[in-house]
């Protein structure tokens, strides 16, 4: 369970939250809806300890998740809209480059494997500069299988489906399929209801905010 | 414990490794920081006149220059690329700590972009006609000085990222600091032009370079974090 407690989160001059009151089940998949500006990403960010808290603490079993950062970051994945690929590197260059970053071990197999758990396997050798944004996305995506190697506990996930089609969204939900059965914890932020079709809870922001002004 | 830090070293080459392999795929960097250094050598004696002597006087001081105002363009995208494309959103999930990152990301720029600089520094000198008993200084204070340049240019790039207009504000900021550097480094030489012992500008050209190698890592990890927190 990850506990979001008294939340507020200022971007900029702007006051995102304030005061915010979350539960998010581990074991399960977690939306986060909200219109365009509702601070989505925002909220995402702030759980991957990005976007520092104003005020209000964010509990992991009864443990502030920041105080040990190193251990909350190192077993999660973090996924947005600008996906963390070198456009002078190829497809598995890149995989390989944030395999280590991670400190995991990376070979040609893992990333082989990696990189045919989203249909990317004839793509290993192009630049990412060559890239369409459905590839650069699958590319980014690849990085989830990774979690049934090595272990992962959060996936955070910012529109991970925009560019994706259809094929590629049937192995995407493929991939968080297989996560929940080893018991991940996914949060994802997107505006597509369908993203994940069954056993998922729902967080609305515009509903949240409306509550608390009534 | 010891596993936890050969980890960490590892980790640490990998980076290095990745910023070298990016690097090496897009050389327009490189070549414009060794086409400005060659300019700045052609156009110097031009300016001055083909008489040596008044040459030799300048040498020192024209390389030395040179290369601060030749590295200055490319240290704006020191860290920007990868601000924009979410790598340091990735790396902010790095099991070790952020400030070993940006010590490595330093280090490598300065074996990207000035090694070759440095080895083709007694060229230029011999282009200025630059004594020859003065290169190996040169080369030794251009070494150590040329890591503390590129350290206390990626604390600025960090600065400066996600700034508007960053490239004008980058130079005015960052030049000041890299005064004492420019004066121990050419000072090496200068005492060296008066038979004087070299040893005091040197030493404590070396001690700035190790000032910056401590302090360096830490203001641009902090800069980086206030970065992709906003």
């Amino acid at each position: 369970m990850l506990y979001l407690k008294d939340l507020t989160i200022q971007r900029g001059n702007k006051i995102v939250f304030s005061n915010f009151n979350a539960i998010i089940k581990s074991g399960s998949t977690t939306l986060i809806k909200g219109k365009n500006g509702s601070g989505k990403s925002t909220l995402l960010r702030a759980i991957a300890g990005f976007t520092p808290l104003e005020r209000g603490t964010i509990k992991r079993d009864n443990k502030d998740i920041f105080k040990n950062n190193e251990e909350w970051v190192e077993n999660l994945i973090f996924l947005d809209t600008k996906n963390g690929l070198s456009k002078d590197l190829t497809v598995a260059e890149n995989l390989n480059a944030w395999l280590t970053m991670k400190g995991w071990s990376s070979n040609k197999e893992i990333i082989k494997m990696a990189l045919k758990s989203v249909g990317m396997e004839k793509y290993a050798e192009l630049y990412i500069s060559q890239c369409s944004e459905g590839l650069k996305k699958r590319a980014a995506l690849s990085r989830l299988y990774i979690s049934f190697i090595n272990k992962v506990d959060f996936w955070i996930l910012d529109e991970p489906t925009n560019e994706l089609d259809t094929t590629s969204l049937v192995l995407f939900k493929k991939l968080v399929f297989k996560f929940l059965e080893q018991k991940g914890t996914i949060i994802i932020a997107s505006h597509d209801q369908n993203i994940i079709e069954k056993n998922f809870y729902t967080l609305d922001l515009d509903e949240l905010k409306k509550q608390r002004v009534s | 414990m010891n596993s936890v830090y050969s980890n960490w070293s590892n980790i640490f080459i990998a980076h290095v490794k990745r910023d070298i392999l990016t690097n090496s795929r897009s050389l327009i960097d490189l070549i414009s920081i060794v086409g400005f250094m060659i300019l700045i050598i052609i156009l110097f004696p031009l300016g001055l006149g083909p008489i040596k002597e008044k040459l030799n006087i300048v040498s020192n001081a024209v390389i030395w220059v040179g290369l601060i105002l030749a590295i200055i363009p490319s240290l704006e995208k020191l860290l920007q690329k990868d601000f924009e494309n979410g790598w340091l959103d990735q790396i902010a999930t790095s099991p070790i700590p952020l400030e070993i990152i940006m010590l490595s990301k330093g280090i490598s720029y300065w074996l990207i972009m000035l090694i070759p600089l440095i080895i083709t520094s007694p060229i230029f000198a011999i282009l200025l006609a630059m004594d020859l008993k003065n290169i190996p200084w040169l080369v030794i204070s251009i070494s150590a000085g040329s890591l503390a340049i590129s350290l206390i240019g990626l604390s600025g790039s960090a600065l400066i990222l996600g700034a508007r207009r960053g490239n004008i504000l980058l130079p005015i900021l960052i030049i000041p600091l890299m005064i004492p550097i420019l004066i121990f480094g050419v000072g090496v030489n200068e005492a060296i032009k008066i038979n004087a012992s070299p040893y005091g500008n040197l030493f404590l050209l070396f001690a700035f370079t190790l000032i910056y190698l401590v302090i360096s890592p830490f203001i641009s990890a902090l800069l980086v974090r206030i970065a992709i927190g906003r």
